[in-house]
């Protein structure tokens, strides 16, 4: 095998790992958005307190799978606490309230994470057998990478089973159209709304958690993998998830195949394609026009 | 107003406190009252476009940041460069700005529009971090010579002198808020206040939308980069981080929410809550993100009306005649 084909098929997985965490993360924000209309400027701080939270599970129980488990939950479960008792007080009194409240809640979660944890970037190991290479059809391929694709896909497969085949799913598609419509049926559209607030957090928290190992957990997190989130999101159009899933990996290869040909332009890479689409398309590729 | 002398009075006293500042404060407190007074400028041009056109900005921080790096700039690669062009190139610097972006903005309006200002602002923020040759990096630009402020005949101020240039900035950035002020009295302003409250009702008037959209922009990101031009020739600094970074965007909002948005007053009263806020508690911890976010939360949830509609409950109930309408104050 020649040795550029290695190269570009490893740039590859990288590139495809890093778009299935742009996936987890703006999944939740697409699919909030999508719903209530509010765009959540915390969600990225969210998915960092899933990383924050990683670490702290591994350090008591020293188990990743647990942490795996246990760490999105407690996110998850912030979330719904976030949206019951500060969101939903402000949800009649249109939508600039809301973005800038979250603004507030992604600071103070700053702000703790900083007080609780310090500055300094922390380590996360994973177990054994997600460690080290594996050979597949002569080629080697870095496990945790494969463990992060494998991870995304599993959860899109169950979220995608959740929204078209039951009846939760039917209700959160319906209220994503029209939610006065869903709640005149006499459906308790605001326990819909704090549900998939939960989730939406609980699939940033999984983000964090997935990559916690590879970036290591620091403060700077939720600038870093967040804003590109939010620009995937903004690309791929509001509340479009089929959108955030092209987009991301569109994006995470972007970046990887970026460094490796143009290392200079490689951070501008995303914002010149964002800029390119929304000229061209304002609502995002697959954003509907109103 | 019916109290017009007293009107006068407060307005001088306002004034002789304000040239007296800094020999009664000392340079100390000056120097604070003239970061509070750019933050000031800075949150005004964002609340011209939140309160008055009902534009959410999540970049402001762009324009502020080319602003100060317009003039930073300019001052450190031509020679002998006088004071007066170099703002104007900071300003200019971020007008242009503008010019580029509103064909993009203006067409969107509410979150995607915050959306956008926030992923230019970060894309702004990545140039400035990768153009090293251009803006120095991490680093920034510092260090450049400061021209004294000089008109031939007429004055001479050398502006290093930290009480020199708090009179030059007090200058520089009321006028500026006063051309902002006299830009909402204009009929220009009441069609701003239309597209915030009913913007098809002004198309249908006839007005063209985007258009407005983009001047408002225009001169919102302008002035907010002649509060970024001050800025940097007051730290005699600009850096990527301090300039251009989400911090930077997120402070005239907060400041807005705080002091107010319906009002024009609000981002100034914003602006001083906040800096006393800041002084007092990054003297006890370095955690000042988490207070200031705790009080945007709390106002945001009980007094979404911020401290200017705070003070006109207060002037409501104890100083208008009995027989004043309430509702009338309300709409003014």
């Amino acid at each position: 095998m020649e040795s550029d084909t290695v190269l570009y098929i490893s740039q590859a997985m990288h590139g495809l790992a890093y778009g299935m965490v742009l996936f987890l993360v703006s999944a939740g924000l697409t699919l909030i958005f999508g719903m209530m209309g509010i765009l959540n400027i915390a969600h990225a701080s969210f998915f960092m307190l899933g990383a924050y939270f990683c670490y702290q599970v591994l350090s008591m129980t020293g188990n990743f799978w647990v942490s795996l488990i246990v760490a999105p939950v407690i996110v998850g479960l912030l979330g719904v606490l976030c949206e019951r008792y500060l969101l939903r007080k402000l949800h009649a009194y249109g939508h600039v309230g809301e973005l800038l409240l979250t603004v507030g809640i992604g600071m103070v979660i700053l702000g703790s994470v900083k007080i609780f944890w310090g500055t300094e970037s922390l380590p996360v190991t994973v177990p054994q057998i997600l460690k080290g290479l594996v050979k597949l059809g002569g080629l080697e391929y870095p496990i945790y990478r494969l463990f992060i694709i494998a991870l995304a896909l599993v959860i899109l497969a169950i979220m995608g089973l959740i929204l078209y085949k039951t009846r939760l799913g039917m209700i959160v598609r319906g209220a994503v159209s029209d939610a006065e419509m869903v709640n005149a049926l006499g459906i308790n559209v605001p326990a819909v709304f704090m549900f998939v607030f939960g989730f939406g957090t609980w699939l940033a928290g999984v983000g964090g958690v997935a990559v916690a190992p590879i970036l290591t957990v620091y403060p700077g997190l939720s600038d870093q993998v967040g804003m590109d989130a939010f620009v995937v999101v903004v690309t791929a159009g509001f509340g479009s998830l089929k959108g955030a899933f092209i987009v991301s990996i569109i994006f995470g290869l972007l970046s990887s195949f970026g460094v490796q040909f143009v290392p200079k332009l490689a951070p501008v890479l995303m914002f010149g394609f964002m800029a390119i689409v929304l000229a061209l398309k304002p609502a995002g590729i697959f954003g509907e026009t109103e | 107003m019916k109290n017009r002398p007293v009107k006068v009075i407060l307005w001088a006293l306002f004034l002789g406190v304000l040239v007296f500042y800094p020999s009664l404060f000392g340079l100390y407190f000056t120097n604070i009252f003239v970061i509070f007074s750019i933050y000031a400028l800075y949150a005004t041009t964002f609340n011209y476009l939140l309160g008055y056109t009902g534009l959410l900005s999540f970049g402001h921080a762009m324009f502020f940041g080319i602003g100060g790096y317009g003039t930073a700039i300019a001052l450190e690669r031509i020679q002998g460069l006088p004071l007066l062009p170099a703002i104007i190139i900071g300003t200019l610097a971020a007008v242009m700005l503008a010019l580029i972006l509103c064909p993009l903005l203006v067409r969107v309006s509410g979150t995607a529009f915050a959306m956008l200002t926030l992923a230019f602002g970060q894309l702004m923020h990545v140039l400035a971090l990768k153009l090293r040759w251009l803006t120095g990096g991490e680093d920034g630009v510092g260090g450049f010579p400061i021209p004294p402020f000089h008109i031939p005949g007429v004055i001479s101020l050398d502006i290093t002198d930290p009480k020199k240039f708090y009179y030059f900035a007090m200058v520089v950035l009321a006028l500026s808020m006063w051309v902002i002020w006299f830009f909402t009295k204009t009929p220009f302003g009441s069609i701003q206040t239309g597209i915030r409250d009913n913007p098809r009702r002004v198309e249908y008037l006839g007005f063209k939308l985007p258009h407005t959209k983009a001047v408002v922009f225009i001169i919102s990101g302008g002035f907010a980069g002649v509060a970024g031009s001050i800025y940097a020739l007051f730290q005699n600094l600009i850096s990527a981080d301090d300039a251009f970074g989400i911090g930077n965007s997120f402070a005239p909002i907060i400041m807005t929410v705080v002091g107010g948005i319906e009002s024009f007053f609000g981002p100034i009263f914003g602006s001083a809550i906040l800096s006393f806020i800041d002084e007092l508690t990054s003297r006890y911890t370095e955690r000042v993100e988490i207070v200031t976010g705790l009080i945007l939360i709390l106002v945001i949830m009980f007094a979404p009306k911020g401290f200017s509609g705070f003070l006109r409950f207060m002037r409501g109930k104890w100083l208008s005649p009995p027989n004043a309408n309430p509702a009338l104050e309300e709409t003014k």
